[in-house]
């Protein structure tokens, strides 16, 4: 029998920087994952491959493997993000997961 | 290194789009100059920006009712509301090579022509990091960059004058319905030109074509027949499309 996923959302102002929305479906894995606001990600076409990486992750997870995950990508895909950070963004993943 | 200039056009939003994404394309293929073109937006419009969710930002309902259009960017940042009159837009499209690698720096050289236009006219403004620029500690231009195929564009706007109720008719600041407290706090966070100089648009468009050509070598021409075609044929295919402005 399926299991109904669960929604969560979180946003945050990055100090010194920009807004962060994190929505996502998740049961005990992230199914559904999308990051939203007013930053700056070079080259712009390169989010789709951080919220890529992050669906399937277990939503347990503590938030320094989200971490890991984030900058790995970045690193391998050269992103550079302007207005939010790697923490920031795992962090608000970590709030959406109720 | 020579420059093309477009002068001051009126363009609807998913022309303009497209517009700056033909110019690119064109700049990358070595087809056309580094290009600096000036408009402004008619009908009014929002646009949002490459990571946004247009129905989280945007009254769509409302901007339908009013005859506003609505259109995503390439470029990164926030919604924006462009009046038609109370606006002007810049769009600076180049190979990055002639700009430092650094973005925020880049950012800061050519708000750095808005600065100095803004000088010439007596307003006193300074840019402010990442993407505005400030005149009394309240925003007056706000700026995007994209950077793709080795080619820089950076649009933004400068505010000319406020239309505020109409601006967060159509915003979705918050999901409270417009209220006087949400008014006053905008106020208190964003001026115009109007608010501090006496000027025409004209005059502010006059200013900022001189602070933008300073010291480069330029062409003033318009686009050609053929990227009139290709503008309006990706206007209508991608920047009108629900599949473009709904992706998020």
């Amino acid at each position: 029998m399926m299991t109904q996923l669960k929604e969560g959302e979180a946003q945050q102002k990055v100090q010194g920087g920009k807004l962060l929305f994190v929505k996502l479906r998740y049961d005990d894995k992230i199914s559904e994952l999308r990051i939203l606001g007013d930053f700056f990600i070079y080259p712009e076409n390169a989010l789709p491959k951080i919220e890529g990486a992050l669906i399937g992750m277990r939503v347990d997870e503590n938030v320094h493997t989200f971490l890991k995950k984030i900058c790995d990508v970045a690193r391998r895909n050269g992103i550079e993000l302007i207005g939010i950070t790697p923490d920031a963004i795992a962090q608000t993943i970590k709030m959406a997961i109720k | 290194m020579k420059w093309r200039v477009i002068g001051l056009k009126e363009h609807d939003a998913y022309f303009n789009m497209a517009a700056d994404e033909v110019i690119s394309n064109k700049i990358a293929e070595n087809q056309a100059l580094p290009t600096i073109r000036f408009y402004t937006w008619k009908p009014g419009a929002v646009s949002i920006g490459h990571f946004q969710s247009m129905l989280d930002e945007v009254d769509v309902e409302k901007c339908k009712e009013l005859g506003i259009d609505y259109v995503r960017r390439k470029t990164g940042g926030g919604a924006v509301y462009h009046d038609e009159n109370g606006e002007l837009a810049y769009s600076v499209i180049a190979p990055e090579e002639l700009f430092t690698k650094n973005i925020i720096e880049s950012y800061e050289v050519i708000c750095g022509w808005i600065v100095n236009a803004f000088s010439t006219l007596g307003i006193d403004a300074q840019f402010a990091p990442i993407n505005d620029i400030e005149a009394g500690g309240k925003k007056i231009s706000g700026n995007a960059q994209s950077r793709s195929r080795g080619i820089l564009l950076q649009h933004g706007t400068i505010l000319y004058d406020l239309n505020l109720e109409r601006m967060f008719s159509v915003l979705k600041v918050s999901s409270e319905k417009i209220s006087d407290k949400m008014i006053k706090s905008a106020k208190e966070r964003v001026t115009c030109v109007l608010e501090h100089a006496n000027i025409t648009r004209e005059q502010l468009y006059k200013g900022l074509l001189k602070s933008f050509t300073e010291g480069k070598d330029c062409k003033f021409e318009e686009l050609s027949p053929e990227e009139v075609r290709m503008i309006g044929d990706l206007a209508q295919n991608e920047y009108k499309a629900d599949k473009w402005n709904f992706m998020r």
